[in-house]
């Protein structure tokens, strides 16, 4: 007996978007671990003032540039795992669409904001 | 006739219902839940970061209010679930990639150890520093 | 053989049609060594006929008996009443989660034949890719070779019960999530051999869905291991992904 043809493709996830999961979530675990030594054990008091925070981003700009990418890399991983856990609810083709560019929204907002925050904070902005 | 028959689940409630569950379904339970905490902290915390932007006076003020036991204590819990999340997230990268998945308990009964350890670790520095 | 007698109250889920569920208490003298199925079927012959529920061989062939007992998913026929309880005490049986409800303790067990078929699941494998009777989760070492062309194949583990399609935390929310008895099986066969599977389980509804809680493989009555296999299909799904892009395929 045969069996009926293979389904057709029905994506919505894939290797791709998995794989930067992982990846980002990786990346994370490294700079989470920078970002707990600089910013709470090697820096002058934790960071608890905002002097302290400008003279140390503007004494180590290596700092700023970390906290950049940790904040990139944090928002990919939030928003794909949101994303995953809003396909177990399988939503709608639609609601999945209108999902994604919210999400997208979220995420440019988020990494928008925050390097625009960096770049005051330091100074670079003039 | 057509229409789907409905599934006899109690949908999200089985996503965190521990009952009945085994140590990889505990892993997930908790792995959901601090996914969740997390992605809400991430994003409040940016919003107050934003007392960065408002001036010296804003953000000590800020500073100044994030010192009470409440918030200490959320603090707390964030430490933990980032703790736990990012171990177990060690765990399922390694077994997704197919390495250790026989070990899969033994790894998640490694993860909680360790995040128990480092919880207390972090909870006994900040009652020091506070 | 003992004669123990153990009295033990059985808490039975009932449902008919559009009713509200409720569950029907039956009180039994029973051999700590008899099956859950075995008092089941008392209570039907006994207590009430309009008991429903599925079963056939009672040896744990036939995979029709799979109920859950006391919360957790089990093949009610080689399920000994001891392991579940203790004298004075209850057992609580359920029908399986994430099927739909036909009547008390049956389910339509169709998402999971539908699945099945849509990753062509076979009903044998060559011997490597499945594991030998009490061989673990990896492929045997050594795998005899026939003399001739070709190779030696053996029957699926799976014996389609649907303890884990019950157990997956995520098959409830999902009903179109293939499920792990369809992914196994789609590992079974490897995308290497099989590329039409690639677009099969590389998807929402595929592997994908998977978040590693590893509730199927601590149910499987049937060694095949499917957290394990769906975290090697994903291997498999990644490594074909890799080689297309690097243009090898």
């Amino acid at each position: 007996m045969q069996n009926a043809p293979l389904s057709a493709p029905k994506p919505g996830e894939g290797a791709l978007l998995w794989t930067l999961k992982i990846f980002s979530g990786v990346l994370i675990l490294l700079i989470l671990i920078l970002h707990f030594l600089v910013n709470h054990y090697w820096a002058p008091n934790g960071l608890l003032s905002h002097a302290e925070v400008v003279a140390y981003y503007q004494n180590y700009p290596i700092v700023p540039f970390m906290e950049g990418f940790f904040l990139i890399f944090v928002v990919v991983h939030s928003l794909l795992g949101v994303r995953s856990i809003a396909l177990d609810l399988r939503p709608a083709p639609r609601v999945l669409r209108g999902l994604d560019v919210l999400l997208l929204a979220i995420g440019l907002i988020a990494s928008g904001y925050g390097i625009w925050l960096l770049i005051r904070v330091t100074g670079w902005g003039g | 006739m057509n229409e789907p028959k409905k599934l006899h689940s109690r949908g999200v409630l089985d996503w965190f219902d521990p009952r009945g569950r085994q140590v990889g379904g505990w892993g997930f339970i908790i792995n959901r839940i601090s996914a969740i905490g997390l992605t809400i902290y991430l994003y409040l915390h940016l919003v107050m970061l934003g007392k960065l932007a408002q001036g010296p006076e804003a953000f000590d003020a800020f500073i100044a209010t994030a010192k009470q036991p409440l918030i200490l204590f959320g603090e707390l819990l964030v430490i933990i679930a980032g703790l736990y999340h990012g171990l177990n997230g060690i765990r399922i990268a390694l077994t997704s990639f197919g390495v250790a998945v026989r070990y899969q308990r033994a790894l998640l009964i490694a993860v909680v150890l360790l995040t128990a350890a480092g919880s207390l670790f972090f909870a006994i520095r900040m009652l020091s520093i506070h | 053989m003992s004669d123990e007698k153990w009295t033990v109250t059985f808490i039975v889920f009932r449902k008919k049609d559009e009713q509200p569920v409720r569950y029907d208490t039956f009180t039994l003298e029973v051999s700590p060594n008899e099956y859950v199925l075995d008092a089941v079927e008392r209570i039907w012959a006994f207590h009430d006929r309009s008991l429903v529920f599925a079963h056939a061989c009672h040896h744990s062939t036939c995979g029709a008996c799979g109920m859950r007992v006391n919360g957790v998913e089990r093949l009610t026929c080689i399920t000994p009443i001891r392991e579940v309880t203790r004298n004075g005490g209850t057992v609580r049986v359920e029908p399986l989660r994430n099927f739909p409800v036909v009547s008390d303790l049956a389910v339509d067990m169709s998402r999971l034949y539908q699945a099945m078929d849509v990753v062509h699941a076979q009903a044998v494998h060559p011997l490597d890719a499945a594991p030998l009777e009490g061989d673990g989760i990896r492929p045997p070492r050594q795998v005899p070779q026939p003399e001739e062309e070709g190779e030696f194949l053996r029957l699926a583990d799976c014996i389609e019960c649907g303890l884990c399609v019950s157990a997956c935390p995520v098959a409830g929310t999902d009903p179109a999530y293939l499920g792990p008895a369809a992914l196994a099986g789609a590992q079974l066969q490897s995308i290497a051999r099989n590329p039409d599977l690639l677009s099969v389980v590389d998807c929402a509804e595929g592997v994908w869905r998977c978040h590693s809680a590893y509730e199927c493989t601590a149910v499987c009555p049937s060694n095949v291991q499917p957290g394990w296999r769906i975290m090697d299909l994903r291997r498999q799904v990644v490594a074909q992904r890799i080689k297309a892009l690097l243009g090898q395929r």
